[in-house]
């Protein structure tokens, strides 16, 4: 018994050791991601997948459906993503975010046709964009290591718990029709790739290291959502 | 005598003049507005401006750049290891940089023709030398992009931004990274050689 508990304790010691040493090789890594060197790699998976396949679908889209097509669809889209920003709004105890997501979910859905047309926002009832990795941090939870998730890009340990118990919610995932439910889910994709055009461009032209830049704009963007806009107080 | 008597009374109003001057030097939330509002009014009037390098350049060499201290914005990217680099090194960082940011920002500004912008009131007081200056772009699927403007107040009175934050995301942070990445591998001659690259 006693030399179970000393082989498994060396073995612990062992294995510990080893990954010091390996974190030693490693160049000095950034703070917020120790996994720098796995997710460098899939991040270059992930390049390479978006750059034969996925990118090459949503610009053919961009390209083939009308605007006024386009934006109906992402509307459908983002009135499913206020319907769940609503539960992150109750679970976070806000309010006012509450009252508008409730609103323009009714009102879209409503008259606004399933969604297709946004009514709310021009009357100025505004999104409330939470989600459940702010709700996470909203409650203290630090965001942990940062992540690069095959397909899916950057998040990190206690945004995937968000996005998983998000996906719980989606009313988009839930469908119970399962070929309407994958074209959604699909087109879901095809619209967030399109709508993120305008940014990979900039990323592109103002970047020295697309991995850094995108790493320290995403944790920025996270904390400043979890924040609701405020400044962190160490600044 | 008179002459010399003459002169003093113009330095007297000279030096009135200057402190005039300065006192109607425009607010940092004043200069964000004209300046916002004049380059969307310019982009709205003529949106072929968007397709022409030569006059995009203009519009952002004319309007944009003297209202920022590409500097200040360098050495804060730079961080530790502004100290690091030669006087000769932090002219061509700042050089670089401030190109880099120009051209980033003519492919940005393509985006935001169609938008409205909020200017939120800004609270300060008379002494102040260093604030926030916020603003909200409203974007047309309902989205509002907060952009705030880090502004200090130069050593002649005016108001210069040093730094951008979009959507939370600092310029100036961004960089700050991805500067220091490049100097604690391969030292600042690289970050320069870098930039040029990028430049061209």
């Amino acid at each position: 018994m006693k030399s179970v508990l000393k082989s498994t304790l060396f073995l612990a010691l062992a294995s510990s050791a080893l990954v010091l040493s390996g974190c030693a090789s490693f160049k000095a890594a950034a703070p917020g991601d120790p996994l720098e060197p796995i997710n460098r790699g899939i991040f270059s998976f992930n390049n390479t997948f978006d750059h034969y396949l996925f990118k090459p679908i949503a610009k053919g889209y961009d390209a083939a459906v009308p605007n006024l097509v386009k934006a109906g669809v992402s509307n459908v889209f983002q009135n499913a993503s206020d319907a769940q920003s609503m539960v992150s709004d109750a679970f976070q105890l806000k309010g006012q975010k509450f009252g508008d997501d409730f609103g323009r979910v009714i009102l879209n859905t409503t008259f606004g046709l399933g969604g297709i047309f946004d009514l709310a926002t021009p009357m100025g009832i505004e999104r409330g964009n939470e989600d459940m990795g702010q709700t996470l941090g909203y409650w203290g939870l630090g965001a942990g290591p940062y992540l690069m998730v095959p397909f899916l890009g950057p998040s990190t340990v206690r945004d995937s718990v968000g996005r998983y118990a998000d996906g719980k919610i989606d009313p988009i995932s839930n469908l119970s029709s399962v070929p309407v439910r994958n074209s959604l889910m699909g087109a879901r994709v095809v619209d967030a790739r399109v709508g993120l055009f305008p940014a990979e461009a900039l990323m592109n032209q103002a970047a020295l290291d697309r991995y850094t830049f995108m790493r320290s704009a995403y944790l920025q963007r996270r904390q400043s959502l979890v924040l609701d806009g405020k400044r962190p107080k160490d600044e | 005598m008179k002459f010399s008597k003459w002169l003093i009374a113009l330095a007297g109003v000279a030096t009135l003049a200057g402190a005039v001057v300065v006192q109607a030097q425009t607010a940092p939330d004043a200069l964000v507005k004209s300046v916002s509002t004049e380059v969307t009014a310019v982009l709205k009037a003529d949106p072929a401006i968007l397709g022409n390098q030569a006059k995009l350049k203009s519009l952002i060499e004319t309007k944009l750049l003297p209202n920022f201290s590409f500097a200040r914005m360098t050495q804060l990217a730079m961080g530790r290891n502004w100290a690091k680099a030669s006087p000769e090194q932090q002219a061509a960082l700042t050089k670089e940089f401030q190109t880099l940011l120009v051209r980033t920002y003519s492919g940005a500004l393509a985006n935001f023709r169609n938008n409205t912008i909020d200017f939120r009131p800004l609270r300060m007081q008379a002494a102040d030398t260093d604030v926030i200056v916020k603003t909200v772009v409203n974007q047309a699927n309902g989205q509002g992009i907060p952009i705030d403007y880090s502004m200090e107040k130069g050593a002649d009175g005016s108001w210069k931004a040093y730094d951008i934050v979009v959507a939370g995301v600092s310029l100036v942070t961004n960089y700050r990274e991805e500067f220091n990445n490049v100097i604690r591998d391969q030292g600042v001659d690289a970050l320069v050689k870098q930039l040029q690259a990028k430049n061209k």
